[in-house]
């Protein structure tokens, strides 16, 4: 029906700035929170050189470098980056096996999580972040090459190998980054696949095993399926204040600060459990001071905001050009709502303890720089798509 | 190229409606824990970030009958350390330990325990406290605190008691009239960071304290220091184990004064006696300090003796048992059931009426009256005077009357308890029951406690005591005053005789149990004036060594406390005219003594009571104040000028 007006009209390309926007405004808001949370402890703790700015000027560095990074990356077509799948795989693979097993390891807070020259002690970044976009590209990129015969055995097999190969090695020292990467590497595969019983299937399973692990925790320990520490976090989530020292304190110190938050909160800055009381509280329990300091309006506010950035997610990969730019987003998309809604899950103790960060607000530097990446990658996508006017 | 598929696209769309539904599920988690549970978690992080720091309420002042100030309060500090704010833990040992004077591994404990607030010491001295602060250790605070003070140091000890280190009242006064006297302690919550820092701009929630009421007693200091020096003069004269005295008005009950020699240091309460409690354990230590602290007036009982004749003298005028004129025998002893019982007088008093019986104390006299009364009578009287009952008074402790159950009183017994033997009363009690006997017949409650005063003085409770009159006749009271006013002026009780004043009272000396080891309880109970009791002495002298008689040691002292308090509470003496005589009190001339030598004027001066008053070294008087010619009290002094003579 377009067919003479097609002529006329001109081809437009899209840039999808209510993402950007969205991404701005939760770069900044993040900024804020880490200053509100960070800013009592930090002054204390260094006193004699940044003082109370000290964690945010940290954050604000890395997020400039990072946004930076992301409108370069945004600006360029999404098929040029095809060309680093692999490379990218592989270097993510190798940092993480100098990481577990040479001195290119560094340990903080008793995790060997951080990539670091060795006998320096510096850490410079940390490579789950790094492997999280690396398996998202190496994964879209395999997918939509191996679409046609993606129910076939071989190809789930070649592509679990894929994914178990990085999640393995990040799980060993980090948990939650593993459960995270491997959720990404499902839902992308979810999407591409034509099946849908075998994933209700294996979520039937999962649920099972928890419910299992709920109901049968001590015979499972006996049984040497379960560790002592796993089940005792079990324990710790149901009931944290009969641990009130020593696993139970970071969540109930948190259940206090988003208690005490109330519909509309003490104000920003106001938090008391910040002072000292929430352990790290600009790191993964944050989330606690904003329900502390905003209230329930404030912390409905930013999940609604989470949500918006998904449903752009949604659009950009519903219209991407073609497949390998629709999984790139929809990994991306996995990756942001499988990260907030465990966070969230974990700081008001619906699940149990795990450290994860939450996207954008969390105090981290590779964190920051690796997720703005990942929004240059689907920003370019929705640069690619086009549309006539 | 690969298009996107629509299939994949309603895959991309569940997923992320999954996702909505798992983020709407959050909130609704996120609404039952800020909303539903928002008042456990918020009282569960206010205990975690307030502190609470107590602000002592004042305790009430206590004031004696004139609003002299006897028990109040003085600043101190409490020394406390907060582990998490030290900086430097030798340092604060080192200071503490110095300043403080303890020894650091006590402080050291206390310094090193994870506590929010650990006290060091309490009551430390202002001045001590003050120095500590100055050295701006960082985790020590000092607070202030009140601390009880006693401006008269030993002063009625036993009765006004003191606090302990709570400021709560231990024994006496300061126990009874706990709930008046003890203020309400205020309180600030301050919030505190997870170190326990206070936060400098939070707001402060404070509560004021209240400060606790004044008492006003009828106590009165002066009174009550004559009577402390009296019980320790005679107490040290005759080397007596204790002296109590007990002042009371009788005609209301109002103690004026309570003497429990030796008394003890109410700022220093736990310290006992020199020479007592070295190398004891710490119980023993505990029942030497509660002997210390004895009231021995209330906590006491004691066999009364021939005091308690007044009551036996009572019973049997009121009943009609005895009548004043009554003639009685006495041959030195009186056969009661199979029981021969002695009169103190061996010999015997021979012939005398009832009257002259208690003049000269005759046990027969009283044990006769005791047996025409009967156990019924006896026991009914002592009913109705207060006697099987404690007083009430209004201190801690009070012990109860010793008698025999009505049921087993037989003639012996009757008879013993006719003349105060064979059961035991309190002092307080002895006096309680004379008192209402002689002020015409009113059953009284012995107290100090006067009136209760709100801190700024506006409202006052006026405290109020049981009363019951007509307990037994005005006539029979009015009889037995003039009897014992007897016994002063010509019985037993000469020696509390004093002119210008009509004093009534009764001696007794009462033998300590086990009997015929040599120890006495010496005791005289006197009241003045006769027809208008205004006051009532009660004195008791456990112990006496050499002679014991209460009319001889006992009588002397109540009447030396008598003729200085009695003009103090506005009882002007009236000399009969046979006293002036006997006892020459009156005015008289001063005679010349210009011109004469120191020895001549003191020879001059040795015919008159005149007292000489000598200003100068020698010569002659060169002048004299008064003049020569001049009437003066006949006991006064005279002044006399010496140096050159001026002719």
């Amino acid at each position: 029906m377009a067919g003479k007006k097609k002529k006329r009209e001109k081809v437009r390309r899209y840039y999808d700035y209510s993402l950007l926007v969205t991404i701005v405004f939760l770069c900044c808001f993040g900024l804020i929170m880490i200053y509100s949370s960070s800013s009592y402890m930090a002054a204390l703790e260094y006193a004699k050189s940044d003082g109370a700015a000290h964690y945010m000027i940290r954050q604000a560095q890395a997020l400039a470098l990072g946004f930076v990074g992301m409108l370069i990356i945004s600006k360029i077509d999404y098929h040029f980056y095809k060309h680093f799948a692999v490379l990218g795989y592989v270097v993510s693979v190798v940092v993480m096996i100098l990481v577990n097993y040479t001195p290119f390891g560094i340990e903080r807070n008793g995790s060997r999580r951080w990539f670091g020259i060795p006998g320096t002690n510096k850490s410079l970044f940390q490579p789950a972040e790094l492997v999280k976009v690396a398996l998202i590209l190496a994964l879209a990129c395999a997918i939509s090459y191996l679409v046609k015969w993606i129910d076939k055995l071989r190809v789930v097999i070649l592509l679990l190998v894929i994914a178990a190969i990085p999640t393995y090695l990040v799980i060993t020292n980090n948990l939650s980054s593993g459960i995270i990467i491997f959720g990404i590497a499902c839902v992308m595969y979810f999407v591409a696949s034509r099946k849908k019983l075998r994933f209700a299937v294996i979520l039937a399973v999962v649920a099972a095993f928890v419910f299992v692990v709920l109901e049968f925790g001590d015979q499972l320990v006996s049984l040497g399926i379960l560790k002592d520490y796993q089940l005792e976090r079990i324990y710790v989530w149901q009931d944290p204040g009969a641990y009130p020292l020593d696993g139970g304190y970071q969540v109930l110190q948190g259940l206090y600060a988003i208690g005490s938050g109330g519909l509309f909160g003490k104000g920003l800055g106001n938090s008391l459990q910040k002072l000292g009381f929430v352990p790290e509280a600009q790191n993964d329990m944050i989330f606690s001071i904003i329900c502390e300091e905003l209230g329930l309006f404030g912390a409905g506010c930013l999940i609604m905001l989470f949500l918006f950035m998904i449903w752009r997610f949604m659009v950009i990969a519903q219209n991407a050009p073609d497949l390998f730019g629709g999984l790139l987003v929809v990994g991306i998309m996995a990756h942001i709502a499988i990260q907030v809604i465990l966070n969230i899950a974990v700081v008001t103790n619906t699940i149990p303890n795990t450290g994860i960060t939450l996207p954008f607000i969390s105090y981290g530097g590779s964190s920051i720089v690796f997720l703005m990446a990942e929004m240059g990658l689907a920003l370019s996508v929705s640069n690619q798509i086009t549309y006539e006017k | 190229m690969n298009r996107t598929k629509t299939y994949q696209r309603k895959k991309i769309l569940l997923f992320c409606l999954i996702t909505a539904l798992l983020l709407a599920a959050l909130t609704v988690r996120a609404w039952y824990l800020m909303v539903d549970q928002s008042e456990y978690y918020i009282e569960q992080a206010d205990q975690l970030h307030q502190r609470e720091r107590f602000i002592k309420g004042a305790r009430g002042n206590i004031y004696d009958a004139a609003g002299v100030l006897i028990a109040g309060n003085r600043t101190v500090c409490t020394v406390s350390v907060i582990h998490n704010q030290i900086t430097d833990e030798e340092e604060v040992i080192q200071v503490l330990s110095r300043e403080l004077e303890m020894e650091e591994e006590e402080i050291r404990e206390k310094v090193e325990k994870y506590s929010s607030r650990e006290i060091i010491k309490t009551n430390v001295d202002k001045e001590v406290g003050d120095k500590i602060r100055l050295y701006r250790l960082d985790g020590v605070k000092v607070d202030e605190d009140y601390k009880r003070y006693y401006p008269y140091g030993s002063l009625a000890s036993k009765v006004l008691g003191f606090t302990g280190s709570d400021n709560q009242g231990i024994i006496g006064l300061e126990v009874k009239y706990e709930e008046y006297l003890k203020g309400t302690d205020g309180m600030i919550l301050t919030l505190t960071d997870a170190r326990g820092v206070e936060i400098e701009q939070a707001a402060e929630e404070r509560i004021e304290p209240v400060a606790g009421n004044d008492l006003h007693i009828s106590l009165d200091v002066n009174i009550q220091k004559y009577a402390e020096q009296a019980a320790y003069k005679v107490m040290e004269e005759k080397g007596a184990k204790s002296v109590s005295v007990i002042i009371m008005n009788p005609q209301n009950g109002e103690l004026y004064a309570m003497v429990n020699a030796p008394e003890f240091d109410l700022n220093d309460p736990f310290t006992l006696p020199e020479g007592t409690g070295e190398g004891v354990s710490a119980e023993e230590r505990q029942d030497l300090l509660n002997q210390m602290w004895r009231n021995g007036c209330i906590n006491d009982t004691y066999e009364p003796g021939s005091t308690f004749k007044i009551i036996t003298m009572t019973a049997g005028l009121e009943t009609g048992a005895v009548s004043v004129s009554d003639q009685f025998y006495c041959p030195g002893y009186i056969v009661v059931g199979d029981r021969r019982i002695r009169c103190h007088k061996t010999s015997g008093h021979g012939a005398e009426n009832f009257v002259q019986g208690a003049m000269n104390s005759c046990n027969p006299v009283f044990i006769e009256t005791g047996l025409r009364l009967g156990v019924d009578r006896t026991y009914e009287y002592f009913g109705r005077l207060g006697l099987l009952n404690k007083t009430g008074v209004d201190l801690p402790g009070e012990a109860g009357t010793i008698m025999h159950d009505k049921e087993k009183m037989g003639e012996v017994e009757l008879a013993t308890v006719s003349f105060g033997q064979s059961f035991q009363i309190t002092p307080l009690r002895l006096l309680t029951t004379v008192s209402s006997i002689i002020n015409g017949g009113t059953q009284i409650t012995p107290h100090f406690g006067v009136s209760v005063h709100s801190p700024d003085g506006g409202q006052v409770t006026v405290l109020e005591y049981e009363e019951e009159a007509g307990v037994i006749s005005e006539e029979t009271s009015r009889q037995v005053r003039e009897i014992l006013e007897q016994v002063v002026s010509e019985g037993t009780g000469k020696k509390a005789y004093l002119p210008g004043y009509r004093v009534g009272g009764k001696t007794a000396t009462s033998e300590k149990l086990p009997r015929r080891n040599g120890k006495y309880i010496s005791s005289f109970l006197g009241f003045a004036p006769a027809d208008d009791p205004q006051v009532a002495v009660l004195i008791t002298i456990d112990e006496p060594e050499g002679i014991y008689y209460g009319g001889t040691v006992a009588a002397p002292v109540v009447a030396s406390i008598l003729e200085n308090i009695l003009p103090y509470l506005g009882v002007e003496p009236s000399y009969t005219e046979e006293e002036l005589e006997t006892y020459q009190i009156g005015d008289a001339q001063v005679p010349d003594l210009m011109g004469m030598t120191k020895e001549e004027a003191a020879a001059a001066l040795k015919d008159t009571e005149f007292q000489a008053q000598y200003l100068g070294e020698d010569g002659v008087v060169t002048d004299q104040f008064p003049l020569a010619g001049e009437t003066i009290g006949k006991t006064g002094t005279v002044i006399l000028y010496l140096g050159e003579s001026s002719d």
